[in-house]
């Protein structure tokens, strides 16, 4: 089930926030649970059960860890509970993968699985990881209650699209945490804030690519305003989403971290990826860059790390290609400014290197967006004009002065422009109008969202157009 | 205004709007029809093991919450509003708005498709013409687009070498060209379609070809409120229009027969046009093969007309010039079957089409 959908917003979630708060404390992570599984249930039926036995794995895991902590039986365990883990996502996430690459080097036709990808296993997989390897590491206590394990695993809120919530994280909360109007408040908000993102912004730059891609007439300027609105897709798609579990989380009484922090005004590439999917960077960094020695070894060793880690963020977005290029892509550019690009940068004018993060990112997203390696190439010498392709064409102008005030607004939306100018006025004369609208604000949004929802399944008859 | 007053605010106006939307989603009965898209509605699907665990209740599921939603045409207004007046975008789902007229963008041009329309026409050639005394044109109808996308700074079909690959491909028949015999005008504003009233030029165009005579006077009888297939699509406050359709003595007297249904009727059905779609006032709508016989006819020529709904309302005013008219529709009849229905001797013969069939041309069988 996707948050965006009338099915989830109107039928799903009224009901379960009912149910929640009606019930007392003891019974509240039941409640949860049980949710969860049924939003699970809705879009993957029977990969239900491969959530089920990811977060078995990891309870009995963590048990064993912790039973055998005095002994070399809880390196196995942690080990084991580690194969475990990544053979389910290997398998399920990189089986076709292997073997298309295995046929394309070495001529063989070994048949392909058609595997369908289950829902949301990159995440509860890395999260199952952190908490047997946090157990291991005595970082975290081991949980004894299974139902509170399933319902950290499963919990809808943050299930399908993010963030990495590590058990840490939310390891007392789920044994005592308390609900407040203003918790509520603050989560309902941002949830809708988060569903706006997706649903207003994310949506309408993804019509734009596909109207790009469906062009009779590109140009250099159409595909450069395409890397731009691709970019701006994915950082509202996801960000939203993590808006909206941030949300659902606080509604429900838990506090996860920040997703995103305005990555488009960084000035390097690595300021960048400390602002954007901080969890997942965090989750490479603590779990497999520091490991493996992170910075403190010598300069080769130290290249390797970099490769290593950006190979597989890479391979983690997608079973293809173009995802290892568009993470190696990234490990160029860290270990540079690492080396000595950085020094350069901070030297010049603030401008000059946020343009060159700019650039570099949209670069990226279109690797990250081309359906092949060959696409990468057409894609990159459309951009650079080297494939012959005119300026600009009459298709171009139109879906430049469509989009135009959408560009605008998501543009400003990537900066902290907003939400200062919403601070400076709290704090000012206007500060009590604006505080007293924001509910009818947020519930204007709201209607205007369910609007765009409800027209997603408008579908006119085609025989009547003619 | 204290926070905690704030924080309740938010919470019941967020709470208010999602519990009556689940209260109202799940009380509100099942509406059967869409008469602003003109089709069925997908009604709550009964589940099943099966259905369940292959996820396709589900996905019956979300269609049947999108398309029961109270109030649902007013929340796609909302969406076009918003889309139009605030963000300033050119078109919602392709709809776009000039002067008041109500347009769908049709682009870019599928040359694959346009080349296959003409093929599909040197079939029928090969098949029922070839070794017949026939005389045999086509014709090409532009969609309303043809008139005001370009010029208004929408993207059209590149019109000219829509033609020239119809000319290029098309083996053994000439073009009536009836470009110049049309204006944004002689359209509906709400419809695709042409108006039958507007089409004196065309008439005109096709007679000095095909050697008929043809009326010129007629008594019009105009049916309101006509809401043409883009007003709905549209949903926006547009007003709504009129429909005309055109009377004489020889076209009341027609007689038409239904192939499909077996029903013999008139040229016009007024109940019709209250209908689902109202432009199925003109020969009853879709129809894969019916006739028109002329009873007070005196020439005996015929005409067979391959046509598309543009067709229904261009038809009656040939009938004059002709003791029958069979009109085939290759989008409900298989091209290879239309033989055992319609005898092909020495009938003069008119493929017409829009460019709107042509550029979408998958639909012809």
């Amino acid at each position: 089930m996707l948050f965006s959908s009338i099915t989830f917003l109107f039928y799903f979630l009224p009901p379960v926030l009912l149910l929640y708060f009606a019930v007392p404390f003891r019974a509240k992570n039941l409640v949860l649970l049980l949710a969860s599984l049924l939003f699970y249930f809705y879009g993957e039926p029977i990969y239900t059960l491969l959530l089920f036995g990811s977060a078995l794995s990891a309870y009995i895991h963590g048990l064993l860890i912790a039973r055998f902590r005095a002994t070399k039986l809880s390196r196995v365990f942690l080990v084991s509970s580690i194969a475990v883990s990544l053979m389910i996502l290997g398998f399920f996430k990189y089986a076709d993968f292997a073997i298309e690459t295995v046929n394309g080097i070495l001529g063989t036709g070994i048949g392909l699985l058609n595997i369908a990808l289950p829902i949301g296993i990159s995440f509860y997989t890395f999260q199952t990881l952190s908490y047997t390897i946090d157990v291991y590491r005595k970082k975290a206590q081991v949980q004894k209650s299974f139902l509170k394990l399933f319902t950290y695993v499963a919990l809808f809120p943050q299930l399908i699209a993010g963030p990495i919530v590590r058990y840490t994280t939310i390891e007392n909360e789920l044994s005592l945490r308390k609900h407040s109007l203003a918790d509520a408040a603050y989560g309902a908000g941002r949830f809708v804030l988060g569903l706006g993102k997706k649903v207003l912004l994310a949506n309408a730059f993804g019509l734009f690519c596909t109207e790009f891609r469906a062009s009779a007439a590109p140009s250099v300027l159409y595909y450069w305003l395409y890397a731009i609105a691709f970019c701006l897709q994915v950082y509202f798609d996801f960000s939203g989403y993590s808006d909206m579990a941030i949300g659902l989380g606080r509604i429900f009484g838990f506090k996860f971290l920040e997703n995103f922090d305005y990555p488009f005004i960084s000035t390097s590439v690595s300021e960048f990826w400390r602002r954007w999917h901080i969890s997942l960077g965090a989750w490479f960094r603590d779990y497999l860059y520091i490991p493996l020695g992170g910075n403190r070894v010598s300069l080769p060793r130290w290249l390797f790390n970099i490769l290593v880690v950006w190979f597989l963020t890479g391979l983690w977005h997608g079973a293809s290609w173009n995802f290892v290029v568009w993470g190696l892509f990234f490990a160029v550019f860290l270990a540079m400014e690492k080396l000595f690009l950085g020094r350069v940068l901070q030297k010049l004018p603030k401008f000059v290197s946020h343009m060159y993060l700019l650039i570099v990112v949209v670069i990226s997203f279109v690797i990250f967006n081309a359906g092949s390696i060959a696409e990468i190439g057409t894609d990159l010498s459309s951009m650079f004009g080297l494939a012959g392709l005119p300026f600009s064409t009459f298709e171009t102008r139109y879906a430049l002065s469509s989009y135009a005030v959408l560009f605008v607004v998501a543009i400003l939306g990537c900066t902290p422009l907003v939400s200062r100018l919403y601070k400076r006025i709290q704090n000012n004369k206007l500060g009590f109008c604006a505080r007293a609208v924001s509910p009818l604000v947020l519930a204007a949004l709201l209607i205007l969202i369910t609007a765009y929802l409800v027209d997603g399944g408008f579908n006119p008859f085609l025989y009547f157009r003619f | 205004m204290k926070r905690s007053v704030l924080n309740l605010a938010t919470i019941i106006s967020l709470g208010l709007i999602l519990l009556t939307g689940f209260i109202w989603c799940v009380l509100k009965p099942a509406d059967e029809l869409s008469t602003a898209e003109r089709r069925s509605l997908q009604q709550f699907p009964s589940p099943s093991l099966d259905t369940v665990l292959s996820g396709e209740w589900m996905e019956d599921f979300d269609a049947y919450t999108l398309d029961q939603f109270p109030l649902r045409d007013h929340f796609r207004t909302v969406k076009a509003l918003w889309q139009f007046e605030v963000l300033r975008q050119k078109d919602n789902n392709g709809i776009y708005i000039v002067d008041g007229n109500v347009y769908k963008l049709e682009y870019p041009l599928n040359e694959n498709s346009v080349v296959k329309a003409a093929n599909k026409l040197n079939e029928l050639y090969d098949l029922y013409l070839a070794d017949s005394e026939c005389t045999a044109y086509y014709a090409v109808v532009p969609d309303k687009n043809y008139f005001a996308a370009e010029q208004n700074g929408y993207p059209a079909l590149d019109y000219e070498r829509l033609l020239s690959l119809l000319s290029e491909n098309i083996e053994h028949l000439e073009r009536i060209d009836i470009f110049d015999c049309l204006s944004a005008e002689d359209y509906y504003r709400t419809d695709a379609h042409w108006r039958q009233e507007k089409l004196e030029k065309v008439v005109a165009r096709l007679s000095e070809r095909l050697g008929f005579e043809y009326e010129t006077e007629f008594e019009q009888e105009t049916l309101a409120p006509f809401y043409g297939v883009y007003y709905g699509q549209a949903a926006l406050p547009i007003a709504s229009e009129s429909l005309t359709i055109l009377h004489s003595d020889t076209i009341d007297s027609a007689v038409v027969t239904n192939y499909e249904t077996g029903e013999i009727g008139g040229v016009y059905d007024t109940n019709d046009f209250f209908g689902l779609d109202p432009y199925d006032v003109f020969l009853q709508g879709a129809c894969p093969l019916m006739t028109i016989e002329n009873p007070n006819s005196d020439s005996e020529k015929e005409l067979i007309i391959f046509r598309d709904s543009f067709g229904s309302s261009l038809a009656p005013l040939l009938i004059a010039g002709y003791e029958k008219i069979t009109l085939v529709d290759i989008r409900y009849i298989s091209s290879s079957y239309v033989g055992e229905f319609v005898d092909f001797s020495n009938q003069d013969v008119l493929f017409i089409y829009s460019t709107l069939i042509i550029n979408n041309s998958e639909s012809l069988k």
